[in-house]
């Protein structure tokens, strides 16, 4: 099946070029399978401060007060929804004269990882996208997930293996973990191949992290609802999660009335001061630890012109959503049942394969205790006798795209791309029929 | 000082609180209102208070609200224009495709998609003709070719035994035909496996009946090969039958070949279900103003805090909010 190769026979030439891009909804991952080892982050967004000032993409990188800083972004829940701020994101960024990675489409292939379960309507609009308004002259559209399989999953897990051993891509079985901006998928992988039946979602991301505690603050401390930039640094610096959650939340009680706990006086290890940006001489909000009564003080504007909060079970109850979403009234399982409802829907005898090669990825994986945790809660709700590893990526942000990359180098994006020929000849239909089988098993799983 | 009718029940020495088991109160559970089970024994249970409904009902529509809030991308509703270019961009305006146009003017949300594939869905079960018609995946590409080169394409063919009929089908009727074949191909795949001591190659899935000739189907242990590397050194207790692991037989390749080759699953489909209480933990409810556990209840309008400093301090806003 060299769908790709046959038909250049009278098409354009092989492409020389491919682009790769990991199309996040709060960064794009991008760069050239040929040339690059990592991905430029770039951030999918249009921005608006509030002198009314517009970024584009990686124009924010210039940007320096992000003080009740407005988003519009192309992606949502995890898919690309508006492609006229795409197409404007990704012209600056790829197409332009004057574009940081400028990309010549007609002589290039695009590899676009994508998440599941996405809409048809919306995979159709990007097809037509790719081919009829920035002519790429081959493309392959895959689950984002299931390309971390053309990682060395391995050396994920430190396993030992002797010093001349060949990486060989795709790995043979593991479970990816993908908690992203959006939403935390749960993806079983076989030679590359998702097993689409036994993925599973949750629509916990950083989004809703950030949204939580944005009003938590709003509640407790000030109003910060149009501060999400701001938050979600200090979500990003200050939260982790917890591995004693009762033990942790008793630490952090004021006590009853009139009667202040010591655990809550002294701040137990778990109280952390946080310095907000003043957008003049601080441009980004700084953790510090916790002192009693500086933030009382600072709020009352008396000792310090520095806006401080502390953060107290914040810390951990914002990412213990990913566990308990129904701790804020959601009904969708934890992390740990999700993982039990994706394997159920497999054979018993992929479980050991599966459950000793759970890798997690997408920027949620950077909160503190994220693997001990799940690894915890997996480890409950198995037989015991069963090996459960969990390893975070070396980059959880960047390695969807290192897998898309190595698999732009692989044998198997033959088999899957499509060709802007074969898109003129057989329409979008066909090429979406295409990219939903995937690789199929039949062909031949060294390359 | 209004209580609300409550009475604090938690002292300062119950610091081994499991949070859920505190709450002294007999009126229905928030959460346990969203749930459409155990009506009838909560309406026994609601003579407590002549508002029980009122309060379950505002805090339904509250959380429902907070979660609305906490699955938006901004706070204000914003529209940030594209910004002009300054130079260097390619000029290639007014030069897009029907469908690129159409593309980008459309204004919808990913909810409005969603809204859209599930009417579709629910058109093709009932009108497959006018589905497809609607389906933007059957949109002509630019240069339009005969449909008959999909059968000749090396590309694999659509997911359907019966290609003539499949065609005039939606994508989306189409998916969910293959996921169901998928399924079948499965249980059939694993009746077999019990009924034969040795299954051989099971039926090749419909979708590749008529391009993949069953013989280039590979046989047992080739989609995993077996572990080629010698085996540890072995030890005195290999034997020990107390010591041996039972590993469950791994999987056919013909079950593995129906899971690899089945459909993604529609976006709804895809997400977690949740097993309501009866199969999870009980729901944990927490403090509305600090955080901790929610122990106590007010009664005016059912949201939980965990004492009376919070309470208090609760009140205010519920005042604000239901009158007093
Ligand atoms: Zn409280
Ligand atoms: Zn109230």
């Amino acid at each position: 099946m060299a769908g790709g190769k046959k038909s250049q026979l009278s098409g354009p030439a092989p492409s020389s070029r491919t682009l790769v891009i990991d199309n996040g909804a709060n960064t794009i991952k991008a760069g050239f399978a040929s040339e690059d080892n990592e991905p430029r982050i770039i951030p999918n967004c249009i921005a608006r401060d509030r002198h009314r000032k517009t970024f584009v993409g990686s124009e924010l990188d210039k940007c320096k007060d992000f003080g009740e800083i407005a988003f519009r972004r192309p992606v949502e829940k995890g898919y690309i929804v508006n492609w006229e701020a795409q197409k404007e994101i990704w012209d600056r960024e790829f197409f332009d004269e004057k574009a940081p990675q400028k990309c010549d489409p007609a002589d290039a292939r695009l590899v676009l990882a994508e998440h599941s379960n996405s809409l048809p309507a919306l995979q159709t609009h990007c097809d037509q996208m790719v081919f009829e308004e920035f002519g790429f002259a081959s493309y392959c559209r895959g689950p984002g997930p299931a390309l971390n399989a053309y990682n060395d999953v391995q050396a994920i897990f430190q396993t030992p293996r002797p010093p001349e051993t060949v990486v060989e891509y795709p790995a043979e079985v593991m479970l990816v973990v993908d908690s992203g901006y959006s939403h935390t998928t749960v993806t079983p992988v076989l030679q590359g191949r998702p097993l689409h039946q036994a993925v599973r979602r949750l629509d916990v991301g950083g989004k809703l992290m950030t949204n939580y505690l944005t009003r938590l603050l709003s509640v407790r401390h000030f109003d910060m609802r149009n501060d999400t930039y701001v938050v979600n640094e200090m979500k990003e610096a200050a939260c982790y999660i917890s591995l004693d959650f009762k033990g942790d939340l008793e630490k952090t009680w004021k006590g009853t009335r009139g009667e202040r706990r010591l655990d809550y006086l002294s701040g137990a290890g778990i109280a952390k001061d946080y310095v907000l940006p003043d957008s003049h001489t601080r441009f980004h909000g700084v953790v510090r630890e916790y002192e009693p009564g500086v933030s009382a003080k600072a709020r009352k504007g008396a000792v310090s012109t520095e806006d401080v909060l502390t953060l107290r079970n914040e810390r951990f109850v914002v990412p213990e959503l990913l566990f308990h979403p129904s701790d804020i009234g959601m009904h969708q399982p934890g992390l740990g049942d999700l993982v039990m409802q994706s394997l159920s829907e497999l054979p018993i005898g992929l479980w050991p394969g599966l459950l000793a090669n759970i890798v997690v990825v997408g920027g949620n994986a950077l909160f503190e205790n994220f693997i001990q945790r799940l690894q915890t809660e997996v480890l409950q709700r198995v037989p015991d006798a069963c090996i459960v590893r969990v390893a975070r990526a070396q980059d959880p942000i960047a390695c969807t795209w290192v897998g898309a990359a190595n698999f732009a180098r692989h044998a198997h994006v033959e088999t899957l791309a499509v060709t802007k020929q074969e898109y003129e000849e057989h329409g979008s239909a066909w090429v979406a029929r295409k990219f939903a089988l995937g690789l199929g098993v039949d062909c031949d799983p060294t390359g | 000082m209004n209580n609300f009718g409550v009475i604090e029940v938690a002292g300062g020495k119950t610091t081994r609180a499991p949070g859920w088991a505190y709450v002294p109160d007999v009126g229905p559970s928030p959460a346990q209102a969203l749930q459409p089970t155990n009506r009838k024994g909560r309406a026994a249970r609601n003579q407590a208070g002549p508002s029980a409904a009122d309060v379950s009902a505002r805090q339904d529509a509250k959380i429902r609200k907070e979660l609305e809030a906490l699955d938006r991308d901004t706070n204000k509703d914003v529209n940030i224009p594209i910004p002009p270019k300054v130079g260097g961009s390619r000029a290639q305006t007014n030069k897009h495709t029907p469908n690129v146009r159409k593309i980008l003017q459309s204004q919808k949300t990913f909810a409005n998609y969603l809204d859209d594939y599930q009417a579709l869905l629910a058109l093709a079960e009932t009108n497959p003709a006018a589905a497809a018609a609607l389906n933007p995946a059957n949109a002509a590409p630019p240069k339009a070719a005969p449909p008959s080169t999909a059968r000749n394409s090396p590309a694999p063919p659509p997911p359907e035994p019966k290609s003539t009929a499949a065609s005039k089908r939606s994508a989306a009727a189409a998916k969910r035909a293959a996921a169901k074949e998928a399924k079948e191909a499965e249980e059939a795949a694993a009746a077999k496996a019990k009924a034969e001591a040795k299954p051989k190659a099971p039926e090749p899935l419909a979708e590749s009946k008529d391009e993949d000739p069953p013989q280039s189907y590979p046989p047992d242990g080739t989609i995993l090969p077996a572990y080629q590397k010698p085996p540890p050194p072995a030890h005195p207790s290999d034997n020990d039958p107390l010591l041996v692991s039972r590993i469950p037989p791994f999987p056919s390749d013909g079950e593995l070949r129906a899971l690899m080759t089945a459909p993604p699953l529609s976006y709804l489909e895809a997400r977690g279900t949740w097993g309501g209480e009866e199969t999870g933990y009980p729901t944990r409810v927490f403090c509305e103003v600090c955080g901790y556990w929610g122990r106590v209840r007010c009664m005016k309008c059912g949201a939980r805090v965990c004492a009376l400093d919070c309470l208090e301090m609760h009140k205010a806003e519920c005042v604000t909010r239901y009158g007093l």
